[in-house]
């Protein structure tokens, strides 16, 4: 249950059911007979269309201090308002925006073209220039300005000012008519068209196999002692490394069907598309025999059950919340990311990374040269320090 | 001649100065039930542990059909079966999947029904260990002993915990099993255990064997004298002292008179019945417990403690 548990939570929160939304309170009040202007219903509409909102209409006649106060659970509110005259002095403003840029291009036109022209030529322009400018200064200049309100405990305010202001940066431009001098094209380096889910899929695999090996086998193994099942086999033929080994086998049998529920269960509700290939399944397994041994070596030293619990909880939590398992090591303190390198987690969660994300299994090489050693020194420790005698 | 099964020689096993196993010897012979007994603590389980090949003996000589358990371990596991001391097994698996788990470790591919129908445990053979009764775990434990068809069955306090009629039951399974002519060697520290399974015994306190024979032997060597209450007839005294001179009276205004010989008994015997046919005769016979009694000067409690 826990790492599915820890799939739906995590990918839940960071962005795994499609594409995370804020919500807006809207108050329009540029009404023309009680009716909203043009221009503010298309602006609505525009950032509704963003797909990034849920708008909720604030009616005009409520008043937004009282309205905050009165809805104690209208907490991180996001409130535009949208005032009086704002398509009225939207459309001022463009024309007096439009007429700027004309007679700032005809200036130019003149200044580096004039030789070109006869002089009855330039004497028009600039006759013409005049009357423009004359025209202008009687158009109202003033900004048709809207009003973002938000708490200034909203963490999400930066992302919804980012969001607004790039939606009136293209309003703005479309009212005066500017062409895109500048543009920027989008494309995916991956070959699939991955989700946020699909990205912690590796490290919840991981920090699971982690755990499972660490807390679960050691806690096993431990019993196992204490209870008298150890002695109850090391009587029969059973040779101790085939205990083992036939450990071992078990849980990668485990490791592997619960990847494949883990797999399902983000399929069904997130929509994962990162399957892992025979790469990363043998990744997985490498990784299943490393922490197993690690496991059965710390149940092989501790001989109390509590204490062996102990010492794999120990070992585990910090591994599965340091090792960058669940959030990129970039954005961990340089220290920190030092501290994740020096763990088997991270090789185990980046090697899988790259095969299942980045297809590039030749990037796993280290994680595979890593976890390849690591488990061969577990496996060779677990057999040594597993005692089939003098129980 | 009977077949030595276990042949212990001057067997030790130390852990620092203390010896929990201090020179002990003794040999098992094939078809026999052998007991081990003495209270806890006394070298029972180190003993069986070194024959079962999972301790290392600090000296001395341990063979088990002729196999030394130092260096022919592997050989010696392929004819053994054990039921260690507060037997215990995988709890989710079922009855059947345990012991064909153990029938498969020695490679044993026939028999599991029988062994489970022997057992009593056919109609319970899919329930999970965990669910199962104490009596129950521990024929479970027997039958996963017996999975690899062993020829010597070592039952290290297989009784312990049971309550009477589970251990009686229990001993009907032994005395079953060697009808099977399955030679077992068996640890515990219940005399009765003793007296109602034993061909032989040995009795081990602190790690030293202090006697070995068959059980009459051991309680007419050891046991002390027999015993002849009368009750409600005061002539008994003059008949008993005709045949001994230990007589006096007890509780109740008992008469008690103590015989070093049985020939003696069965002649006082016959002079009361002839005295009156209205007394009360009980004859007290020397028990195991006399016997631990004498040869170690002390008694083990329900818990298997030795009371000095």
């Amino acid at each position: 249950m826990f790492p599915a548990m820890l799939l739906l939570i995590f990918g839940t929160v960071f962005g795994g059911a499609g594409a995370q939304t804020y919500t807006l309170h809207v108050q329009n009040l540029d009404l023309v007979d009680g009716e909203p202007t043009e221009l503010s219903s298309a602006l609505i509409n525009i950032l509704d269309s963003t797909g990034t909102f849920k708008i909720e209409n604030l009616p005009a006649d409520v008043d937004i201090a009282d309205y905050v106060r009165e809805h104690p659970s209208f907490t991180d509110y996001r409130i535009l308002v949208i005032p009086e005259n704002f398509q009225q002095k939207a459309m001022d403003k463009s024309i007096y925006v439009r007429a700027g840029v004309i007679l700032d291009t005809l200036s130019f036109v003149v200044e580096n073209y004039g030789y070109t022209m006869t002089e009855n030529q330039v004497g028009s322009i600039e006759n013409g220039m005049d009357v423009l400018k004359m025209w202008r200064e009687n158009m109202g200049s003033e900004n048709a300005e809207i009003l973002l309100l938000t708490d200034e405990g909203d963490t999400a305010a930066p992302i919804v000012r980012g969001v607004i202001s790039s939606v009136i940066n293209a309003f703005n431009n479309e009212m005066i008519g500017v062409e895109a001098v500048v543009s920027v094209s989008e494309n995916q380096l991956t070959q699939r068209s991955f989700k946020a889910v699909d990205y912690y899929l590796p490290g919840y695999i991981a920090a699971f196999i982690m755990t499972n090996g660490i807390i679960g086998v050691t806690s096993n193994i431990s019993e196992f002692r204490r209870n008298g099942v150890i002695k109850r086999l090391a009587a029969t033929p059973l040779q101790k490394s085939s205990w083992i080994i036939g450990n071992l086998a078990h849980q990668v049998l485990l490791a592997f069907m619960l990847m494949l529920a883990m797999i399902a269960l983000g399929w069904l509700i997130f929509g994962v598309q990162a399957i892992p290939g025979p790469y990363a399944l043998l990744l997985i397994f490498m990784g299943t025999v490393v922490f197993c041994s690690i496991g059965m070596v710390l149940g092989g030293i501790f001989k109390d059950v509590e204490a062996a619990s102990a010492a794999g909880n120990a070992i585990a939590f910090p591994m599965m919340f340091l090792s960058g398992a669940f959030w990129p090591v970039e954005m961990m303190p340089d220290f920190m990311q030092g501290v994740a390198r020096c763990m088997p987690l991270y090789y185990f969660h980046d090697g899988l990374r790259q095969i299942m994300i980045y297809q590039n299994p030749t990037q796993a090489l280290v994680p595979f040269a890593i976890l390849g050693v690591l488990a061969a020194v577990f496996v060779y420790l677990a057999i040594k320090i597993t005692k089939w005698k003098e129980l | 001649m009977v077949e030595k099964v276990i042949e212990v020689k001057e067997l030790t096993k130390k852990y620092g100065n203390l010896s929990a196993v201090d020179h002990i010897s003794f040999d098992v012979y094939r078809g026999e039930i052998f007991s081990l007994v003495g209270p806890n603590g006394a070298g029972k389980t180190t003993t069986v542990e070194i024959l079962e090949c999972l301790r290392k003996p600090t000296s001395g000589v341990a063979r088990v059909f002729g196999l030394d358990v130092v260096h022919d371990e592997e050989k010696i596991k392929k004819k053994i079966g054990v039921v260690p001391q507060e037997f215990n097994t995988f709890n989710r698996l079922t009855v059947k999947e345990n012991v064909d788990l153990v029938a498969k470790i020695y490679g044993v591919k026939s028999g599991l029904k029988q062994n489970l129908k022997r057992l009593g445990l056919w109609e319970i053979k899919d329930k999970k260990f965990e669910a199962l009764s104490g009596g129950t775990k521990r024929r479970v434990g027997i039958a996963m002993a017996l999975a690899g068809k062993p020829e010597l069955l070592f039952l290290d306090e297989p009784t312990t915990g049971l309550d009477p009629q589970a251990r009686r039951e229990l001993w009907e399974t032994i005395r079953s099993l060697k009808k099977m002519g399955v030679t077992i060697f068996l640890t515990t520290h219940y005399m009765e255990e003793v007296e109602a399974l034993s061909d032989r015994a040995s009795i081990i306190v602190k790690g030293k064997l202090f006697t070995t024979g068959t059980v009459s032997e051991l309680v007419s060597k050891y046991g002390g004298d027999i015993k002849i209450v009368v009750k409600g007839e005061r002539r008994a005294e003059t008949v008993i002292k005709r045949f001994t001179k230990n007589v006096f009276v007890g509780e109740q205004g008992n008469i008690i008179g103590t015989f070093p010989n049985r020939r003696d008994v069965a002649k006082a015997l016959l002079s009361l019945y002839k005295l009156s046919g209205k007394c009360r005769i009980n004859v007290v016979e020397p028990t195991m417990e006399d016997v631990f009694l004498r040869v170690v000067g002390g008694r083990i409690d329900e818990s298997g403690e030795l009371i000095s």
